[in-house]
């Protein structure tokens, strides 16, 4: 294989389709870009979902980068459809590769149909349907700069994808034109360098045609943004965190968000201080929340502890990785959860809420902060990194159905007629009504001690007996507060499938491909996952034969804490596993459920 | 009135030194005519973080060695607050020294009241980070939290006083929470205070303690001259005591935290309008942005 450096022509290892042939119509297409860090993977993925979301398409993109600044494999996937999706497409339609790294890593997800681009400029690729540009070359010379580069790339893939030159155009512009007038000319001129080049192959050009879409009303977002947006409009006022992959973008849509609200993000020096901030914040009366992953979260734990035994109400969004220890601090799993639900020494209320969707993120965030303040507890929004960083066409989120509980707050009114201002009052159903500091005429005493009414340290039983139960209490009083499961397929099928986070998204599809083949099923998708919702358990299990429990982990912990919750279903729960750092794609599930029929 | 928490006893041993501290804390929010409810004392974990209780304010009891994080928290939140954080010496130079360092910087207007005993007193006289070499056993340097905090350079109040003067353990308190209230950052005091059951040094740190403001040199506006001052008094066996830094008189006002991260006059997360309906409009722009 040799790999001439001066080359300026294409190489191609194709035949040359005979003129005349129709394009491909396309539905659904994935394309993967692969690279060096710092060869723009990003940049093309972003320029192809910009022209997508302009054809009315749902899109969906991934990122595989390493857990470096510079340097070393990047690879970014974008999928779009005519129709909603929440996963990446389980084969790549295009792989457009900056080097044989890159061929060599994508050619294994290329589907059967799947062709690749790759620049030529230091690379050759032995696989079929490949076709090479030396990009770099040819940009490096007439544009002066080769990093360029990845925009030319873009510019053929828009040949080979049919794309309307004068769209393909304006998505340049609108990206580059902030950058100023100079990078949007270079980046004009490599467009054409890569259109020039894509065009002087026969055959190429409109080989494959890319359907419209409805989606025109959807925006781009991700999870980590969405819960940003959902903790302004939750009244959420004061967020501590240290920066952790992949939980920082909550704090940093945050810190644009939050001034004009007179709120306040802090970057603290560690994750006990973040903790510990929030809670004294939220002492203090203002709704808060930090948001942190798998190491930050053990450091958390004695804060997450301390706010439960002194009933202050505080949000944690856990964004999962790839544990224990440092793991893999940009791969996806969900192993997080067996923690969270036993999460501290001692025994404590807490609620564990899994949204699915960055929608469900937006609201699940109110909803989380709803419930801490009325019941005084820790929430845990527990989310994954697929969740947390992919970003999807999403619905526009609104203000439709969000509310502010804010629990029993005593007002200067409500005082004046009581005779005693108890903190920790007990109470019929658990919730202590509170008066923060500040309010005049009254004070109080808060600890993590076990405390009497008063809050004043005791160790008398009989007070403890009573203020455990007043505090366990919680768990059932606050049950109706709590987001419910949704349903999803045949009503009447028999096989069940259960999943939370991102893994909705290949289950939904796997469904879909499983009833082309006859066999039908129900998805059941908790919301809530501690306490564990056996009351939603109960009668799902029991109108299914078997049930598949798909998670992102090595022991299976959800089906451990279903069969611990409702253990009469134990021998319908199989599990679907996948702990590899990758998210699941719809064939890992199609292919044991067949497989069990 | 609404009856809040009462005071209850303290749990120190007779003639401890946080008994002083506790009255000249009392004395001097009194004198400073502080609404009790705008107080908030933040606690430890030890014999000296119990003191939110045997006071009529608010208490916050934290987490050993985290209080620093949560009175940041409280002060950010709600502004208008005086803040106190109290501990002891392990609390706050073991367990919480990272919190400790990075409360200098963060400067946020809250102040820190170190009990310092040189030793575990709650869990019956284990050596602590400032215990003299030979303490229990103790092979470990004692560390200097006056030199570390004249070390950060921030425009903070630093000052080490004795529970066996009130008088002046008073004038600094006032002289801190006046320095808080203004606005004007951090406030730090370590308090020296016996421990009689395991360690009991009133004798020797009565013969020992300086007041470095009665020394030639002296100027707290200078941070090199108050470290020279208080090494050359700690090399001839003497224990430095008095106000070590407070920014010099007239010098341009460095913001402290709260007023860097709010406007001016704002009520703070804790207060600001948090119903949908007054912020509905500018939600919606809000949600609008994101396309």
């Amino acid at each position: 294989m040799t790999t001439p450096a001066s080359r300026t022509e294409a190489i191609a290892t194709e035949p040359i389709p005979s003129p005349g042939t129709p394009p491909k119509r396309l539905a659904d297409i994935s394309v993967m870009i692969g690279g060096q860090g710092g060869d723009g993977t990003l940049t093309v993925s972003d320029l192809l979902g910009r022209y997508f979301r302009k054809l009315g398409l749902y899109v969906y993109t991934s990122r595989n980068v390493l857990s470096r600044i510079r340097g070393g494999h990047a690879d970014a996937s974008i999928r779009a459809s005519c129709q909603p999706i929440l996963s990446i497409k389980p084969d790549v339609d295009i792989l457009m590769a900056f080097d044989e790294q890159a061929i060599e890593i994508g050619r294994s997800e290329l589907g059967p149909d799947g062709i690749v681009l790759y620049d030529s400029t230091g690379s050759a690729a032995d696989v079929p349907k490949a076709y090479g540009f030396p990009f770099a070359t040819l940009v490096g010379g007439q544009v002066g700069q080769p990093i360029y580069k990845n925009t030319a790339a873009y510019g053929a893939l828009s040949v080979l994808l049919g794309f309307d030159p004068v769209v393909t155009r304006q998505v340049i512009e609108e990206r580059f034109t902030r950058r100023g007038e100079e990078a949007l000319a270079k980046n004009l001129k490599a467009l054409d360098i890569g259109r020039q080049a894509a065009l002087s192959v026969p055959g190429l050009a409109d080989r494959w045609h890319v359907e419209a879409g409805d989606a025109h009303d959807q925006i781009l977002t991700i999870g980590n943004q969405a819960v940003a947006l959902g903790f302004v409009v939750g009244g959420g006022r004061f967020f501590a965190g240290y920066p952790i992959t992949p939980a920082t973008e909550v704090m940093e849509y945050l810190q644009r968000y939050l001034p004009a609200f007179q709120g306040v993000v802090r970057q603290a020096e560690d994750e006990l201080a973040a903790i510990n901030m929030i809670i004294g914040a939220a002492y203090a009366g203002a709704r808060v929340m930090t948001s942190t992953s798998g190491p930050g979260l053990s450091l958390m734990t004695e804060g997450i502890g301390h706010a439960g035994a002194a009933e202050i109400p505080i949000v944690i969004a856990d964004c999962a990785r790839v544990g224990p220890s440092t793991g893999q601090p940009t791969r996806h799993e969900q192993s997080d959860l067996a923690h969270l639900a036993n999460l501290g020494h001692g025994e404590f209320p807490r609620f564990i809420l899994a949204p699915a969707t960055p929608l469900e993120c937006f609201q699940l965030t109110v909803d989380a902060l709803n419930i801490a303040d009325k019941w005084r507890v820790p929430v845990i929004l527990l989310l994954d990194q697929a969740l947390c960083q992919n970003t999807t066409t999403s619905p526009p989120y609104d203000l439709e159905g969000i509310h502010m509980v804010r629990g029993k707050r005593l007002s200067g009114a409500d005082l004046e007629k009581m005779a005693e201002y108890k903190g920790y009052a007990f109470t019929a159903d658990s919730g202590s009504p509170i008066a923060p500091p500040g309010t005049p005429g009254v004070w109080s005493q808060v600890t993590g001690n076990e405390h009497d009414e008063w809050g004043h340290v005791s160790v008398n039983p009989v007070n403890r007996l009573k203020m455990m139960t007043k505090r366990m209490g919680k768990m059932v009083a606050a049950v109706p507060d709590l987001p419910t499961g949704k349903y999803f397929g045949e009503t009447h099928a028999k096989i069940g499938i259960i999943g939370y986070g991102s893994t909705i998204g290949p289950i939904l599809e796997a469904q879909e491909r499983l009833k082309t083949r006859g066999i039908h099923t129900r998805f059941y998708q908790p919301r809530t996952l501690w306490p564990v919702p056996g009351h939603e358990l109960d009668p799902f299990l029991h109108g299914v034969d078997v049930a598949y429990v798909v998670e992102n982990n090595y022991t299976g912990q959800f089906a451990r804490l279903i069969r611990e919750t409702v253990p009469w279903h134990h021998a319908k729960l199989r599990s679907i596993l996948r702990y590899d750092g990758l998210s699941f794609r719809s064939p890992d599930i199609v292919r044991p459920i067949t497989e069990g029929v | 009135m609404v009856q809040s928490a009462k005071p209850t006893q303290p749990i120190w041993c007779p003639g401890c030194g946080d008994f002083a501290l506790l009255a000249c804390v009392k004395k001097a929010a009194a004198e400073l005519k502080i609404p009790t409810h705008e107080l908030v004392l933040v606690g430890g974990i030890g014999c000296s973080g119990s003191i939110h209780n045997f006071l009529e304010i608010n208490g916050l009891h934290a987490l050993h060695g985290r209080l620093l994080a949560q009175a940041v928290g409280v002060k950010l939140a709600n502004p208008n607050l005086t803040v106190f954080a109290a501990g002891g010496d392990g609390d706050g130079y073991a367990i919480g020294m990272g919190h400790f360092m990075h409360a200098f910087k963060k400067n946020a207007s809250i102040l820190y009241i170190v009990m310092n005993n040189e030793t575990y007193g709650l869990t019956k006289g284990q050596p602590s980070p400032t215990s003299q070499i030979g303490f229990e056993g103790n092979i470990e340097k004692p560390f200097d939290a006056i030199l570390t905090a004249l070390s950060i350079p921030a425009p903070n109040f630093i000052a080490r006083t004795f529970s066996g003067d009130p008088r002046t353990l008073t004038a600094v308190l006032k002289e801190a929470l006046e320095f808080n209230r203004a606005h004007r950052g951090f406030a730090f005091i370590e308090d020296l205070s016996p421990c009689v059951t395991y360690n009991d040094t009133y004798k020797l740190w009565r013969e020992r303690v300086v007041d470095v403001s009665k020394l030639p040199g002296y100027d707290p506006s200078d941070r090199k001259a108050m470290f020279r001052l208080c090494m050359e008094t700690m090399d001839s066996g003497k224990i430095p005591i008095g106000v070590m830094h407070r920014p010099a008189e007239g010098a341009p006002l460095d913001p402290a935290l709260e007023t860097r991260v709010l406007p001016a006059g704002a009520l703070g997360p804790a207060r600001t309008e948090i119903e949908i309906e007054p912020n509905m409009a500018a939600y919606a722009k809000l949600l609008r942005s994101v396309a």
